[in-house]
């Protein structure tokens, strides 16, 4: 079983978060395992097991569970790098250098999209989806 | 050569002390590389027009010695004095708009500054006719209350304290004022020495380096008269004191950042800590913290990471931080 977590915390300002990955149904499509998505209630659902709201202790069981895992740059990287779960971070404004562990597969496009400021509110960075790796490249990881 | 800024917080003052105070600068023997006037007048005025500030003005151009005339924010001499903090000089040499420097007084204090981890450095400040009685004196935190401080009589030998007082030279950039004092901003420069030393920096009391305190009743930085204020402040100082043997922890910031922190947490000595989180990391609360220590700017991860330009990681950061 595979955990996905697909999204960043809500921007405030409502704008698209610039962390989300883009072309999570494509890779869903070509990923031959039983996924579980993890998230909040009001984000997409993506697959047919979404479990909503769980608390950072039945996060941790359900990571503990899983072959591995794959999520945009959010607080479950660091959950599951701290549960000691290898898995793929999807990254693209952000820098895995900072936010990032080595101990996970850290899938950075270019460094040339990474924003020039990484301290502020990620409200003010624009959404750009050529900044992220396509799903085969994804695939090829995991 | 280290670059100087010299800070001067003004209010009130205009046509009493303040142009003691410039002269005094400007007649140094070794001068800073820039003078930056914080005026924080209810009613600023263009000083330009007035014969003895046009000198000022031109004797600091003769001299070769930038200068600025900035108008301050009205919130306190502590948001003057970390401006000047952060303006990119080595040294700041801060100057109160009443006290007057011997001319001998920066070339001194500078001397001390290639010392070994020296982060801030005083000379006597005396306040005529007082000649208080220090002989005594530690000028640890734990004895303010009972002794005067060191700097209010000649100092006859260099001596490590915990805390300055009035006007000092200090290392800029590396610990910040504390914001969320009131606009009296009372205990602002103990606070702000007292910070340093427990960043580890040594505080030295130096001799031949005097400083006249022209004490006067009306105006002032901190001409305000409301009591609560100066309750305020004394309640932060009594707080930040209070707790000098603990490692305050303020985790003002998201799930992922307290995960990474729980990594460093152990290494931390005696810590107490304030999160969002208390289901990744036991804790007090972000506001318990405020109403405790005032502005919590100083644990700020991301605004302390954006001023050192980081480029490690988060938990390097953190490590940098509180260790």
């Amino acid at each position: 079983m595979i955990i996905i977590h697909p999204y960043a915390k809500a921007l405030i300002n409502g704008n698209r978060n610039p962390k989300n990955y883009p072309y999570w149904k494509e890779l869903i499509e070509l990923i031959d395992e039983p996924i579980v998505q993890v998230g909040v209630e009001g984000e997409e659902q993506l697959v047919p097991d979404f479990r909503k709201n769980l608390s950072i202790s039945e996060l941790k069981k359900l990571i503990a569970q899983c072959r591995t895992w794959i999520a945009v740059d959010s607080f479950f990287q660091h959950l599951a790098w701290e549960s000691g779960k290898q898995g793929i971070v999807l990254w693209s404004v952000s820098d895995p250098l900072i936010f990032g562990h080595p101990e996970n597969i850290n899938l950075l496009k270019s460094r040339d999209y990474l924003a020039q400021n990484q301290f502020l509110w990620w409200d003010l960075t624009e959404y750009n989806a050529d900044a992220f790796v396509k799903p085969e490249e994804v695939l090829k990881s995991l | 050569m280290p670059k100087v800024l010299c800070s001067v917080a003004t209010r009130g003052r205009y046509f009493t002390t303040l142009p003691l105070v410039l002269n005094a600068i400007i007649n140094q023997t070794t001068p800073p590389d820039k003078v930056v006037i914080f005026d924080d007048n209810d009613e600023p005025q263009d000083m330009r027009k007035e014969m003895i500030y046009q000198y000022f003005f031109q004797m600091l151009d003769i001299k070769k010695i930038a200068w600025e005339w900035l108008f301050a924010g009205k919130k306190g001499q502590h948001h003057i004095h970390q401006m000047a903090n952060t303006m990119g000089y080595d040294w700041v040499w801060r100057c109160d708009d009443d006290a007057i420097p011997e001319p001998n007084v920066l070339g001194n204090l500078l001397g001390y500054t290639s010392l070994e981890n020296i982060g801030a450095v005083g000379g006597s400040i005396l306040t005529p006719p007082n000649l208080f009685d220090t002989n005594k004196s530690t000028g640890k935190i734990k004895d303010i209350d009972s002794e005067p401080n060191i700097q209010w009589n000649y100092i006859k030998k260099t001596k490590e304290v915990e805390h300055l007082h009035c006007s000092f030279l200090y290392r800029a950039g590396v610990h910040d004022y504390n914001l969320g004092l009131s606009r009296v901003a009372h205990r602002e420069e103990t606070l702000f020495t007292y910070g340093l030393y427990q960043k580890g920096y040594k505080i030295l009391t130096v001799p031949h380096a005097i400083t006249w305190h022209m004490k006067n009743p009306e105006g002032g930085i901190r001409s305000e008269t409301k009591r609560e204020m100066y309750e305020h402040d004394e309640q932060i100082f009594r707080n930040i004191v209070g707790h000098s043997d603990r490692t305050i922890v303020v985790l003002n910031c998201g799930l992922g950042d307290h995960i990474v922190f729980n990594s460093i947490l152990g290494s931390i000595p005696n810590p107490m800590v304030f999160g969002c989180y208390p289901e990744v990391i036991p804790c007090r609360s972000i506001a318990e913290a405020q109403a405790l220590f005032g502005d919590l700017d100083q644990w700020n991860i991301y605004k302390k990471m954006c001023q050192w330009n980081w480029k490690g990681s988060l938990a390097d950061a953190f490590r940098k931080l509180y260790l």
